[in-house]
């Protein structure tokens, strides 16, 4: 009977992992920040001001900073999933904004300091993540200026009521609508476009296509539990709505678990001609797969962490992606365009790391240093790179993203600050071949099929607010 | 909403859609068979539920696809003489030969993970050797995940996701690989019970001691029965990782982790020391979870997402209400 016991408390912890199906869950983020602690001593009370070096672009005759600034470096911090379910996209966004800072501080740095950058993995566990932010925000000489990245929707929202109170700057690795709103986080500063406009573009997109084939669109949507799925499914649902199109089926929040057949049976079934994801890869190659196979044809896209190009174009699927797949995004490829700034990506990287494998998502950690840069500066400029100041000024600036993106500026209301541009690319399983980046060959396989453009709803509709 | 889903099947045909349904189930159950036997032959031979065969079902699937992705061999300093061509798929002869050659590996790993982790707890209580098992399940997290982190981990099946047409219905080849892989690993099963390997591995499972007296060498069975079972839980995870299963021809880091913990209603039910339980045991159990994500698809609202999920567990609670043993495991007598 001993073995009765034993497997009936391994029965239920089976039945959880099933039920949860991938550890990529967003689900319970929100809240859980009061299990975080917070410190009383307020930034000014230890603030001390340092001459600026004489090397700095026009300095601040001093500038006062408190934590994480001395007068040769400058730490920023950044809370990364390494080793959970997002680590192969993240290691390399964690490279981009490596390369990147390498550059500046060959180029002298900002304010005349040079940019050292602290990791910390998380793993994408939300305990993990606040234990790594209370490293990264401690009073003391080990706490970093700013986070200048944070991966995730649960871990943004754990520490975001704890950035606010610290008053120290989070760049969030998470596209969630949430962040744009100063009640839930006012030291979040976003960047790109939110799932939620991302949607509303995306099937304003689709619908085209369909209507211009002479067919009355008729849209599903799946989406997976936590703020990721309903973000993307909101925006997908308020689009259904301002373009009048039918929805044939709404899985929202129902892609949960393993066995995905009762999604991909009701799917197929619905008669749609538009199907927008908001998955993870995984479960977006599970039920594409599944519903091709059956002969279900519509036009697909969805949310951007929706389509893995490594895994989507590079495995058995990559025939039915290119047929039916436009990927949406909110930055520029791998040699994308011809831009200022995909001129110093790609130009950095082939002197850098020749070796390295060339990918899309470089582009974002570059932007994350573009950003983090441009508020550096504009804090020195104004003599003050406290957490504080850092902050403040993180609300004067726009930063120039030098066309990897669309510019992004953080004042004024919601409305005002959320960004409304995105892409939309095609997907050419023929062209995709992953190469090192000194070949200066290869391609991701995704090409600007639009953007960044503005799709006529998001153009007029106004955000009073995040859209869950 | 059930007349308009009626409907919808009648237009693709309800005949198909059963069929589709019924072959996607015995595929499935396959595999949980395959991996279900794993299990129970390590069971049969040390009396331990291996926790561990998650992990090492995983690693399996990984030392398939770096046969047949990569011109290197794991630990090895030699190239792989048989893997394609980088970048080509290989033949179904070829693949078949790499697909024996992850197995062989998977049986030293499992063999080797006996000798250094269960061997030294032969006579101690079951429950610290099974506590041992989700150590090493534990372990060999980190070498899974980071192996399928970093890059796209394919299996570089022949066949991808090509189906044959029968009846209106589409049937997949990969369905029928998994069957078919099914109908061997259980043949040889049989057969090898029959060796002499086989009946040692009964003696010792009837009673250790005895057997040891009879001059049966106890760390060789044990040995032997984690080999058979890691290659077996490798079967099923490779065999698993084939469109249009979800991981589509990949080793998924979402999926194959959790694989193992879907087999434990298999062997639960079917009986933990059975190997025609295993069998049936999996195809009952995947039947009725492909069936319910099937046909009761228009009340997920009133399930929740995700139920078919449950419905194994289910299962065997009902199961195990009318049979405590599980439908063909042995019951257990004691005097009081």
């Amino acid at each position: 009977m001993k073995f009765k016991r034993l497997l009936a408390l391994f029965m239920a912890l089976g039945l959880v992992a099933s039920a949860c199906g991938s550890s990529e869950t967003d689900d319970g983020a929100a809240g859980e920040s009061e299990s975080s602690a917070t410190t009383e001593a307020t930034a000014e009370e230890e603030t001390t001001t340092t001459a600026a070096p004489a090397e700095a672009e026009e300095p601040a005759a001093e500038i006062a900073t408190d934590f994480g600034v001395t007068d040769d470096t400058i730490k920023v911090g950044l809370n990364a999933d390494l080793s959970g379910p997002f680590a192969s996209l993240v290691a390399e966004i964690v490279e981009g904004q490596t390369v990147y800072w390498e550059v500046v501080n060959a180029n002298g740095g900002i304010a005349g300091r040079q940019v050292e950058m602290v990791v910390l993995d998380s793993g994408y566990a939300t305990d993990k993540g606040i234990e790594n932010y209370l490293t990264l925000a401690a009073e003391s000489d080990e706490g970093v200026a700013m986070i200048s990245e944070n991966t995730g929707s649960p871990i943004t929202a754990a520490i975001a009521e704890d950035a606010k109170d610290d008053d120290i700057l989070v760049i969030p690795l998470s596209w969630a609508s949430l962040w744009a709103d100063p009640d839930i986080g006012p030291n979040i500063l976003e960047k790109g476009t939110n799932y939620c406009i991302e949607s509303m573009n995306g099937i304003s997109f689709l619908a085209d296509l369909v209507t211009e084939n002479g067919d009355t669109p008729k849209l599903a949507i799946l989406s997976r539990p936590g703020e990721y799925g309903a973000d993307g499914f909101a925006g997908a649902a308020l689009a259904a709505e301002l373009l009048d199109i039918e929805v044939v089926y709404a899985a929202e929040g129902e892609v949960a678990g393993d066995d995905r057949t009762a999604v991909v049976t009701q799917l197929v079934n619905s008669g749609a001609n538009i199907v927008w994801t908001t998955l993870t890869p995984g479960e977006t190659a599970d039920i594409f797969g599944n519903a091709v196979a059956q002969g279900f044809e519509a036009q697909w896209s969805g949310n951007q962490p929706s389509f893995n190009y490594l895994a989507h174009l590079g495995g058995d699927l990559a025939e039915s992606f290119d047929q039916y797949w436009w990927q949406s995004g909110y930055t520029v490829p791998w040699n994308g365009n011809d831009s200022e700034g995909m001129q110093d990506l790609v130009a950095a990287f082939t002197e850098l790391r020749p070796d390295n494998n060339l990918s899309d998502v470089y582009a974002i950690g570059w932007m994350e240093g573009l950003m983090v840069q441009t508020v550096l500066e504009q804090a020195a400029a104004n003599g003050d790179m406290t957490r504080a100041g850092i902050v403040a000024a993180s609300q004067e600036v726009t930063v120039d993203f030098k066309g990897l993106g669309p510019n992004q500026s953080w004042a004024g209301s919601y409305n005002d600050s959320v960004v409304r541009e995105s892409y939309m690319f095609d997907a050419d399983a023929t062209a995709f071949d992953i190469q090192p980046v000194s070949s200066g060959t290869g391609s991701t396989g995704l090409f600007i099929e639009k953007g960044p453009f503005v799709s006529e709803i998001v153009a007029d509709y106004v955000f009073d607010g995040p859209c869950i | 909403m059930i007349d308009v889903l009626l409907l919808a099947q009648e237009s693709t045909g309800f005949f198909p859609t059963f069929l589709q349904t019924l072959i996607k189930g015995l595929a499935l159950g396959s595999i949980y068979a395959v991996m279900g036997i794993g299990f129970v032959i390590v069971f049969k031979g040390t009396q331990v539920l291996n926790f561990a065969a998650g992990g090492i079902a995983m690693a399996g699937a990984l030392f398939m696809s770096i046969l047949v992705n990569d011109a290197g061999l794991p630990f090895l300093p030699f190239s792989n003489p048989l893997a394609p061509e980088i970048g080509t798929t290989p033949s179904i002869p070829r693949w078949l030969i790499n697909l024996v050659l992850a197995l062989i590996i998977a049986a030293i790993l499992g063999m080797v993970l006996e000798r250094i982790a269960i061997r030294p707890m032969i006579g101690q209580p079951l429950f610290s050797m099974a506590v041992i098992t989700l150590g090493i399940e534990t372990a060999l997290g980190p070498f899974n995940r980071d192996a399928t982190s970093l890059t796209a981990r394919s299996l570089q099946i022949p066949w991808g996701l090509e189906q044959w047409e029968f009846l209106g219905a589409g049937i997949p080849k990969s369905y029928v690989g998994a069957m078919v892989a099914a109908v061997l690993c259980f043949l040889s099963i049989n057969l090898f019970f029959r060796s002499r390997f086989g009946v040692a591995m009964r003696a010792v499972a009837f009673d250790q001691e005895a057997a040891q007296a009879q001059g049966i060498n106890v760390g060789r069975v044990f040995s032997i029965a984690w080999g058979l079972g890691a290659a077996l839980v490798a079967v099923g995870a490779i065999f698993y990782g084939m469109g249009p299963f979800p991981p589509q021809g990949t080793v998924s880091q979402e999926i194959h982790p959790v694989l193992a913990f879907r087999v434990l209603p298999v062997i639960i039910l079917g009986g933990l020391d059975s190997i025609p339980g295993a069998l049936y045991g999996g195809l009952l159990i995947a039947s009725a979870e492909v069936f319910a994500g099937q046909y009761l698809a228009q009340w997920t609202s009133v399930l929740g997402a995700g139920y078919s999920t449950i419905v194994p567990y289910i299962v065997m609670l009902i199961v195990l209400l009318v049979r405590p043993y599980g439908l063909f495991g042995s019951e257990e007598i004691r005097r009081v």
